[in-house]
Parts: C-alpha cells; structure tokens; sequence
C-alpha cells in the first residue's frame, strides 16, 4: 500500500502517460497557446487570455482533469498510471530548481517578512480551529488534522498529522478531500481576482503563498497569473512564502499532538508524543533540502548571474533552467490535474466540509485584505 | 423459491453492515448455499493521498501504515461480525481481498459461481474515501450477476 514510484525502476511503463502529459503540453504552448493570443471571438481582442487569464498552466491542468474525469470516465487506464503518478515529482523537482531564481541574500530578504506574516496565519490558523472544532463538538483527532491542514500545507500536513493525533482513516478522507475542492477552487479564481484588483506581482505572490493550501495549487496559481519564471515574479513570491509555511510542518504537528495528548486520559496507551527531534527527521519536506541546496549553489555563483532587476543580465545557464522548469511544471501540472477525482471532491461533506470552507475561505480573505494594506511594506527582490 | 448456491455478502464488521450480514445468512440457511464474507482492504490510498516522496517519505509512510493498521483491525472486526452470524452454518468462510472496494466488488457481481451478492449501501464508508459512497450506484449498474442491495 505504498504507491510511490522509483524512477528508473517504473520508467519503461511510465512512458505511455508521460508521452501522452508531454505531447499534452507541447500541443498547449506550440499550438493552443499561440492561437489563443490571436484568436477574436465575438469582436473581442484575445478573449481567452485577457478576460479568463487562460495560460498553458491552467490549460494543462485541465487537460489533465479532463483525461481523468471524462475521457477516462473516472480512473485512468494501467497503461497510463504509472506515467502519471511519476509526473507528480516534476513539481517537487521544478520547486527544487527553482531556488535557482535565489541568492542567500535575496531569501534572507524575502524570508524574514514572510517569516512573520506566515507564522502570523499558521499561529491564527491554529487556534481557530481548534477553537471552532470545540464549539463544533468536533472529534479531538479530526480537530487536530484539519487545524494543521488548514494551516500548513494541505494534504502533506494532514498526512502527517494523522498517525500522531489517531485520526481515523474516514476523517482524514474528508478533510483531503475538502482541502482539495477549496484549492483547487482558489487555484482557478486567484488569477482573477490578482489582475482584477491590479495587484503586482509581488502583492499576488505573497498573497497566494499565505492563502492557498496545497504546494502544487500555489504554484498553478502563480504561474496562471504570471508565467515568468524570473526573480521578482509572483512564482518566486509565492514560493518563498510556501516553502516558509512548509518548513513549519514538523513544529506544527508537535504542537498539535501535544495539544492532542494534553486532552486525553493518562492512563490510555497508545502512540504518545514524539520528541519534535524525531518529528524533524521524518516529518521534514525532502524537496525543501534540494531547494535550500540549489539557492546555495546559485549564491556561490554555480550558475553565473542571476539576474535580478536593475542588476546584470541572466547568464545563459540560469536562462536554460528557467526554460525547462516551466516546461517542468507544465508536465507536473498536466499530472496534478489527472489526480483530480472528481468523484472524491464531490462526496465530501458535513463536519469537515463546513469547517473547511469557513476557516480556508477567512484565511484566504484575511491574507488578501492584508497584502492590499501592507503593499508598500512588502519587500521586493 | 430461486435456489441460490453460493451467496457473498460484503462485510465491514460496523453496525451498516449487520442488517445485510443476516439477510445473506437467512437466505444461505434457506437455500442450503454456501456462504462468503468479502472484506476489501482499499489500496487506492496512496493514489487519493497524491503526496510525493519529495516532501517527506518518512510522513507519507507513517501515514500509509497508519492507514492500513486500521483497516486491518476493521478486517479483523468484520471477521468477528461473519463468524458470529454464521455459527452453525454448514458451508461458510471468509475473505480479505486488497484494491478497489468498488472494483473489486463489481468482479464478484460478475462471476459466473456468484449466485447473489448481498450488499450493504454503507459498506466499507467507515473505513473509506468519500467516493465509496457511490459504492452502491455503480455495482448497481456494473453487476451482472443478481445483486441485492439492503439499508
């Protein structure tokens, strides 16, 4: 019951999906995209770009639900599988490269404001719902997973708060699955809101970084409002502020599980608390380390000039691996969509579902009220 | 009377699945057929989790193990749910089987040696992902084989 999939070890039958995600993608940015920045429909100039903000990310992702939930009517086909569950790395893997767009100094910039204003969320986030879980009369375990889901990082936050807080495998379901529906809501209507509020990048970036669950939803949601992948972007924003949230994942469900335990009657056995030194070595995001490696290797120069604004251009090898990362996620997204199961996203529901949508909709709302009253606060690279 | 030979009932050992249990077992006394429990442990968690070993093998692990200790213990309890409801029935066993719940449900509609499969409309949403809740509906429309469905 693992389902992870060693690379070279699955990649002769991951070639099918992966031939059909990348001539997804290829069809997307050499055909479709191209045609939508000409086309006319009803005398408006470029409708599909300039009113619905279409770009090869989003189209991706949908391609990608599409294929599952109606071309493949629900599940997709074993031929397919495995080159679908291998194109979920490439997020990761374009998240690792992208700490090329960084120097030390330019994190330590950007980190140590997203530093207060995602601690702020996670803290606030917390205690909310705990609080409204109580008045709820929620289950404590069911509490514990939706406070870390709701206020880290989604779906790998409720995976690893689950075994340390005894949540039952129905109760975690439900709150994935209302984690899911409300980012990928978000992912779509953020774009939006960004260019309907005339929002800069950097305002986009920190806003969406705070208020989106999921790792892969920030990044959809960054690059359909600016596909650039350059410093200063709303994908380098937005991903400074994710990776600070996702940091806090091990601290998180310490706190959590001692918050758990704290509630329950001595005498009852089971997994108790773990120190948050165990909790740092098996709960810490791997992807985080490659990304924190690649900022090193950029600082020291590995990759020539960066090319931050007002300073010198981008050395063709920085340029090289901006190219293939959007490209990258255009792969991970397409992947991302097919992992989009309708079926599950439409039977979630009561508890979880209600506590889902008031708490990550606050969030979402308080982070963009925030992100237009400090704008002239926030730091850019 | 339709005559059945071999009955299979799907068994989650919660209270959803008792009222089905019974039905399976009074129509296996009647008939004199033989009797299977089925319990499906669901292997699509790593798939509706769609977490990478990127961000944190150690957690996602945990998780799936977590996952698959309780479904163990609900196999367990649906055993304990079979066995009490059988005592005394001649031809009578048990079965845990590993997938899809909903797709390994719908291949026992379909085999030719099943009689009639008896199935709860809660079975196996105390240990499942929202979209067993369309369980039901779909064996429904899948089996070919005669399907009653209860609760």
């Amino acid at each position: 019951m693992n389902g992870d999939v060693g690379f070279f070890r699955k990649l002769p039958s991951a070639l099918p999906g992966l031939v059909l995600i990348v001539l997804t993608m290829v069809v997307i940015r050499l055909w479709i995209e191209p045609w939508m920045a000409h086309t006319k429909v009803f005398g408006m100039e470029k409708p599909l770009t300039d009113a619905f903000h279409l770009n090869y990310i989003l189209l991706g992702i949908i391609c990608g639900m599409l294929y599952r939930n109606v071309v493949f009517g629900g599940k997709m086909p074993a031929v397919l599988d495995d080159g679908f569950k291998l194109s979920r790395l490439m997020i990761k893997t374009g998240i690792i490269l992208l700490g090329s767009l960084y120097t030390v100094q330019a994190i330590v910039k950007l980190g140590s404001m997203a530093i207060f204003l995602i601690g702020g969320f996670v803290i606030m986030t917390i205690a909310m719902v705990l609080w409204i879980g109580k008045l709820f009369k929620l289950d404590r375990s069911m509490t514990g997973v939706l406070a870390n889901a709701l206020s880290i990082c989604g779906v790998s936050a409720a995976v690893a708060t689950s075994p340390a807080v005894e949540a039952k495998a129905s109760q975690v379901a439900y709150a994935i699955a209302t984690i899911l529906g409300f980012g990928i809501l978000t992912m779509f209507i953020s774009p939006f809101i960004g260019h309907a509020l005339g929002f800069t990048d950097l305002q986009y970036g920190a806003w969406i970084g705070t208020g989106i669950l999921n790792s892969g939803q920030v990044l959809a949601a960054a690059l359909a409002f600016n596909s650039n992948v350059a410093p200063g972007t709303a994908v380098s924003v937005a991903e400074i502020w994710n990776i600070m949230r996702v940091i806090s994942i091990p601290f998180a469900v310490f706190a959590v599980t001692v918050w758990y335990w704290a509630g329950k009657d001595d005498s009852d056995p089971g997994g108790r608390k773990k120190s948050l030194g165990s909790l740092l070595v098996e709960k810490f995001p791997v992807f985080v380390i490659g990304f924190l490696a690649m900022v090193a290797l950029t600082s020291m120069g590995a990759f020539g000039e960066v090319g931050i604004k007002g300073g010198p251009p981008a050395s063709d090898t920085i340029k090289m691996l901006r190219l293939w990362m959007t490209w990258i996620f255009g792969f991970g997204l397409v992947g991302l969509g097919g992992y989009i199961d309708f079926k599950e996203l439409a039977r979630a529901g009561g508890t979880p579902l209600k506590i889902g949508l008031l708490v990550g909709m606050t969030k979402y709302v308080l982070a963009l009220i925030l992100v237009i009253l400090i704008k002239d606060f926030l730091v850019a690279i | 009377m339709t005559v059945y030979r071999h009955i299979a009932v799907a068994v989650d050992g919660s209270t959803a699945t008792a009222e089905a249990l019974q039905h399976a077992v009074r129509l296996a006394r009647q008939s004199s057929a033989a009797l299977t429990g089925v319990f499906v442990l669901d292997g699509n968690w790593a798939d509706f989790i769609g977490n990478d070993w990127q961000s944190s093998k150690g957690a996602r692990q945990g998780f799936l193990d977590h996952i698959r200790r309780e479904q163990e213990q609900q196999a367990e309890a649906a055993r304990g749910q079979f066995e009490t409801a059988v005592a005394g029935l001649e031809s009578a066993h048990f079965s845990v089987l590993a997938g899809d719940p909903t797709e390994e449900l719908v291949k026992l509609a379909n085999l030719p040696g099943t009689d009639l499969l008896v199935v709860s409309r809660q079975v196996f949403q105390v240990s499942g992902r929202p979209s067993l809740k369309s369980l039901a509906r779909i064996l429904a429309q899948k089996a070919s084989r005669p399907l009653l469905l209860l609760g």
